[in-house]
């Protein structure tokens, strides 16, 4: 909310210096988010009277005015053409500043000499547009200080009021904090309205129903008022508080609700059926066109304020059209009143309307201030629209408001603040809180019962005084010491742990790390997966791109792919490490014991994508681009980063996931028996929908899966002692043979004397027949018993050679033919 | 014999000085000190001597022969100067054309922070724990303090799945998990991603946030303003000033807001963009666990206390990296993650 300053000091003395009260505030819990100077840096401006308008001899578009101000009258050159002789007007003097540093000189402008300038509203920064120069209204006295005239010698304080203070949200509640922090002395005085005419009875009856959120109800009636304009310090300052202006008595029922806080609602009298008003709950059906011109359903939670027939305001949210106050009432009946906050919370959600009233009640208003606000409005409503008050108010208060006393314990709120606490001292803040104190002695300690006012219903239990204790102490004076704890195991969990594993492993294999949104939209959300699967939908989304839980990563890093395109970075390789989502259906129709079980499945997955060139543009590489054995690796590397060892076995991907994968350039991956994730080339279909000129590679796999079978141990193997020796097979084979199947071959024959199988060339092209490819392979013999001997190796060489002729058909090259 | 031996001297001397590669002083060493080389007549001719003379001749041999090999190591190491200074004046690459380059990888500046903020307090001996993003009303909210229709709702605009499940706007809801599984002490914090119906340059609907509490019999507001002292100091360094001022916090009471020093102006400017003139940034929200919140799980608020603490990520990494618009972070140009 924006407070004042000016507005302030009419209820606190000498306020000082702005800054350091708006630092006091934030200090001591009123956050000061920003203080506005309204002046904006404007000097030297003063109200005048145009004497004289002449043509200016020289220019067509000019005119030559003589001007007059407190001393002297003086020659102004000015392009406007809005002003007439007699008219005020704003004058920046000789040595003047307007906004922006802009000063006013002395000159010359088309040979005759300019003494200054008469300023529009747009030049004084008041204003957006304005229509030539500003002309002020004709009572306007010459030669004063125009900041003041204009109402711009002022700050404006943007406080953050936090829901647990509405007591804050008026100028009076603020002036009462600030005497609180600052030690001086709030002046307020309530108004008296003096009675005239008709007793109130006669002219109105009002009943709460039982079982309505009204506490308090309070009305007055004031006879032949003249709605008409409302003076310009009461719509200025209804304006920094961004109301606009309406007429003179909603203008004054606003003003008042900004001054102490309370909302209060003018009925034209004239138009309340029956001369009666009913708090009563809404009737199931009813509807009122509220006065924002909107018809509306009402449901029969919502209280209403009716008269004889039907609903004329929704009670604390907003009043109805056809009672408002407009030009031709002159009978208003003016309510002040208490309802529920909870009531109005949910009458305002279900309405989807909110107003500056339905703010103030959700949050609590002052039940005592009711009649206070109720007598200072029709008080302003005399003053300014004039008419007479009927005598006496209606003010239904069945019950009036106790608050409860709360048990204060000083040795309490030492444990917990850290610091010593003196029951006298604490007790005296407390009372400067304007809270009633006594104090007593329980087993040997001094414990203080205290009743909070009526405006502080935050203050419940114990650890709520506490806060205002601390807070006024100064959290600045509480010291900072370190706990002393004991040791607790605890640390990382193994998830976490691969977490941060995977993410230094893809990033050092140079991949970046990537942040998506969660939500995709729903055209994204069925790129990948079965189609049909119930989407996680959120009910109020910021928009459609951003709607539904993603149950995979991929396409956000295709879409991460396709925005980087877009700016030229055309060699990409990113990462991503994050939960995906799939619904828990059959839990969500059932009524669950507890509600943890409706929850969605949430997994952790990492995804990759390559694509465009392995390495940047260079002199010593050549520019390759990446491919599928480049995804493989990777997903390769993190495998065994993270200690699995458990076999890959690689089928083609399934039915939905070829939508996505190219299904011959792809894989879904098992490790032992677990499901693990899948890798290769994107379909080309969705390469064109992502717009990508060239084939993107992208993997994703499940970390818990991983986790899983992550070994974490590392035993250690012992080392080779003796050479070894290294065998080439070179041989033709039909292409359909996997190599996984040639090296599990080669893997069964003699576990003992084969260390490894290195693959180094796989071949197709000229001289191998069609169909068939090359397949060179280094075969490392090594014994952990001794030196191997040359007829042992070639045993063991021949035997694989005869083996993968004979299970392949392969022909060993290099023999034979 | 010694004036064969001084000519066999002037000789050798001669033939060293003329060879200027390593492999012709070789042939003159073994000419004169070999096997079957000069001096080796000499030493063979020494037999024929009498005794006496046979021992003044044998060390007059000597002499040449060790004056002669070190004078052929002489040159021959000087050889060898000559031909490694010919051979590395040869050997020349341009050092300034780039190095072979590996692909160079990032890690996110969010998740960089993130492990940052980790580690400190796993230094402090704080457990991690996790909990679901998508979350029940009742961890997220009603556990906490905030009962439906509480005004406070509206600090959190809340992304919903349906009435009872929505996405959770922070991560605190993982400290009542942990509190209903665990009895005191605890020292817990809980990293993670939350979601807040709100986008602009400074709000982003997905961010990060580590919640952070610490319960036992004795903790005090003393304790919460020392350990987040300590953790802004480690984060920001030990210069920074920390500035400690009451707040509202449905989970908290008493509460507090955490600034630091404006990192930018260092409060010294009115007009500063950073902290808006104020001098000041609010880098996380704290307070002493609600008596409520301990009702919940079930603790006695008599017994235990507590403090708990919330760092939004997004806003430290903007600080510590000098990044003006939150958005960028999930905007994921490779221009931008190179960066880190």
């Amino acid at each position: 909310m924006l407070f004042s300053y000016n507005w302030l000091e009419e209820f606190v003395d000498d306020l000082g210096d702005v800054r350091e009260l708006a630092d006091r505030l934030t200090i001591t819990g009123t956050e000061i988010e920003g203080v506005e100077d309204l002046s904006g840096g404007i000097s030297g401006i003063v109200t005048a009277e145009v004497l004289t308008v002449e043509p200016h001899p020289n220019a067509d578009k000019l005119s030559l005015c003589d001007v007059k101000t407190a001393e002297t009258e003086l020659k102004i050159v000015c392009g406007a053409k809005n002003m007439r002789p007699g008219d005020k007007v704003v004058l920046a003097v000789h040595g003047a500043r307007l906004p922006g540093g802009f000063k006013i000189k002395r000159s010359k402008i088309r040979g005759v000499e300019s003494n200054g300038m008469m300023c529009s509203e747009v030049e004084l920064g008041i204003a957006k547009e304005s229509a030539g120069i500003m002309i002020l209204p004709q009572d306007t006295p010459v030669g004063l200080d125009a900041l003041d005239v204009l109402g711009l010698k002022d700050f404006v304080l943007d406080a953050g009021i936090t829901p647990n203070r509405p007591d804050l949200l008026s100028m009076r509640g603020l002036a009462r904090e600030v005497a609180t922090v600052t030690g001086k002395t709030l002046t307020f005085k309530a108004a008296s309205v003096e009675e005239s005419g008709a007793n109130i009875d006669e002219l109105i009856t009002v009943s709460i129903d039982d079982n309505t959120p009204c506490a308090r109800y309070s009305v007055r009636v004031i006879e032949g008022v003249r709605v008409g304009p409302t003076p310009d310090y009461i719509v200025r300052r209804l304006e920094t508080n961004g109301l606009r202006s309406v007429n003179n008595v909603v203008d004054i029922t606003n003003y008042v609700l900004l001054e102490l806080g309370q909302p209060l609602h003018a009925f034209d009298l004239d138009r309340i059926k029956g001369a009666k008003i009913v708090v009563r709950n809404a009737n199931a059906g009813e509807t009122i066109k509220t006065i924002d011109n909107v018809e509306r359903n009402l449901a029969e939670s919502i209280c209403v304020i009716a008269d004889e027939s039907s609903p004329v305001a929704v009670a604390g949210v907003m009043g109805g059209k056809s009672s408002e106050v407009g030009e031709a009432t002159t009978r208003v009946l003016l309510e002040s009143a208490y309802f529920e906050p909870t009531s109005v919370r949910r009458a305002s959600k279900k309405l989807s309307l909110s107003s500056d009233s339905s703010y103030r009640f959700e949050r609590g208003v002052d039940i005592e201030t009711v009649t206070v606000a109720l007598d200072r409005a029709a008080a302003l409503i005399l003053e300014i629209a004039g008419g007479g008050a009927a005598k006496g108010r209606v003010d239904i208060y069945p019950e009036k408001f106790e608050a409860k006393p709360i048990l204060f314990r000083p040795v309490r709120a030492e444990s917990l603040l850290g610091i010593p606490v003196d029951p006298k001292e604490v007790g005296l803040t407390f009372t400067s809180l304007g809270m009633r104190v006594t104090g007593k002695k329980e087993s040997g300690n001094t414990v203080l019962e205290v009743v909070p006012p009526s405006y502080r219903r935050d203050i419940l239990i114990e650890e709520d005084l506490l806060e205002e204790a601390a807070r006024l102490f100064g959290y600045d004076n509480i010291p900072t010491t370190l706990p002393v704890a004991g040791i607790m195991p605890g640390g990382v969990s193994p998830m976490l742990g691969i977490k941060k594993r995977i993410t230094e492993l893809l990033s050092g294999a140079g991949l970046a790390e990537t942040l998506n949104y969660t939500f995709v939209s729903k055209d994204e959300f069925a790129v990948t997966g079965s189609e049909g699967a119930p989407a996680i939908e959120i009910m109020n989304p910021l928009s459609e791109e951003l709607s539904v839980m993603r149950r995979s990563l991929m396409p956000s890093l295709l879409e991460c792919l396709r925005r980087n395109i877009q700016v030229n970075n055309t060699d990409v390789a990113l990462f991503e490490v994050a939960p995906v989502f799939t619904s828990n259906a059959g839990a969500q129709e059932q009524e669950c014991e507890d509600p943890t079980d409706r929850l969605p499945t949430q997994q952790w997955k990492v995804a990759g994508v390559l694509y465009g060139a392995r390495h940047a543009l260079t002199w010593n590489q050549p520019k390759e681009a990446v491919d599928f054995y480049d995804i493989k690796g990777i997903v390769e590397r993190v495998l065994k980063g993270v200690g699995v060892k458990a076999p890959m076995r690689l089928g083609p991907v399934g039915e939905s996931d070829a939508r996505f994968f190219h299904p011959g350039k792809s894989a879904s991956m098992k490790l032992g028996a677990s499901s693990a994730g899948l890798f290769g080339e994107v379909h080309p279909d969705i390469q064109s929908r992502y717009g990508l000129s060239k084939p993107a590679y992208v993997f994703e796999l499940d970390i818990e899966t991983l986790s899983d079978l992550s070994t974490g141990k590392r035993k250690y193997r012992p080392l080779a002692r003796y050479p070894g020796s290294a065998r080439d097979v070179a041989i033709i084979v039909d292409s359909t043979v996997p190599y996984a199947d040639i090296l599990s071959l080669i893997d069964k024959i003699d576990t003992k004397l084969i260390d490894n199988v290195d693959l180094f060339d796989v071949y197709c092209g000229s001289e191998i027949p069609e169909g068939k490819r090359s397949v060179a392979l280094r075969i490392n013999y090594r014994s952990l018993e001794g030196t191997l001997k040359q007829a042992e190796v070639e045993s063991v060489h021949s035997k694989i050679q005869g083996e993968l002729t004979s299970r392949f058909g392969a022909e060993i090259r290099g023999q034979g033919s | 014999m010694r004036e064969r031996l001084e000519e066999l001297l002037k000789d050798a001397r001669a033939e060293i000085e003329k060879s200027g590669v390593k492999d012709s002083l070789l042939t003159v060493k073994s000419k004169y000190l070999g096997r079957k080389g000069a001096l080796q007549g000499f030493f063979k001719d020494l037999g024929s001597l009498a005794a006496d003379e046979r021992k003044r001749a044998g060390e007059l041999i000597n002499t040449v022969k060790n004056s002669l090999e070190s004078e052929i190591e002489t040159r021959l190491s000087a050889i060898h100067a000559a031909e490694m200074a010919r051979r590395l004046k040869t050997e020349k690459l341009d050092v300034t054309l780039p190095g072979r380059s590996r692909p160079l990888g990032s890690i996110h500046p969010v998740t960089q922070t993130l492990y940052e903020v980790e580690e400190i307090f796993t230094s402090l001996g704080f457990g991690i724990a996790e909990g679901p993003e998508v979350e029940v009303d009742y961890y997220n909210f009603e556990a906490l303090n905030i009962p439906r229709d509480h005004p406070a709702r509206d600090m959190q605009d809340t992304f919903y799945i349906n009435k009872e499940v929505l996405l959770r706007t922070h991560t605190s809801p993982v400290q009542i998990r942990v509190m209903e599984e665990q009895p005191p002490p605890l020292r817990i914090i809980a990293p993670g991603t939350v979601y807040r119906r709100d986008s602009d340059v400074t709000h982003t609907p997905m961010f990060h946030q580590v919640e952070g509490f610490m319960v036992d019999t004795n903790i005090t507001f003393s304790n919460l303003k020392g350990v987040l002292t300590h953790f802004l100091h480690s984060l920001f360094g030990e210069n920074i000033e920390v500035r400690f001022r009451p707040s509202f916090f449905p989970f908290t009471e008493p509460s507090a807001e955490v600034d630091i020093r404006c990192v930018i102006c260092k409060g010294k400017s009115s007009a500063c963009r950073v902290c808006k003139g104020s001098g000041w940034l609010e880098v996380l929200g704290s307070g002493m666990i609600h008596p409520e919140v301990f009702r919940s799980v079930k603790y006695d608020p008599e017994k235990v206390s507590g403090f708990a603490f919330g760092i939004g990520i997004e806003r430290i990494a903007m600080l510590k990296y000098g990044i003006d618009d939150i958005r960028l972070f999930f905007e994921n140009d490779v221009r931008f993650l190179a960066q880190y």
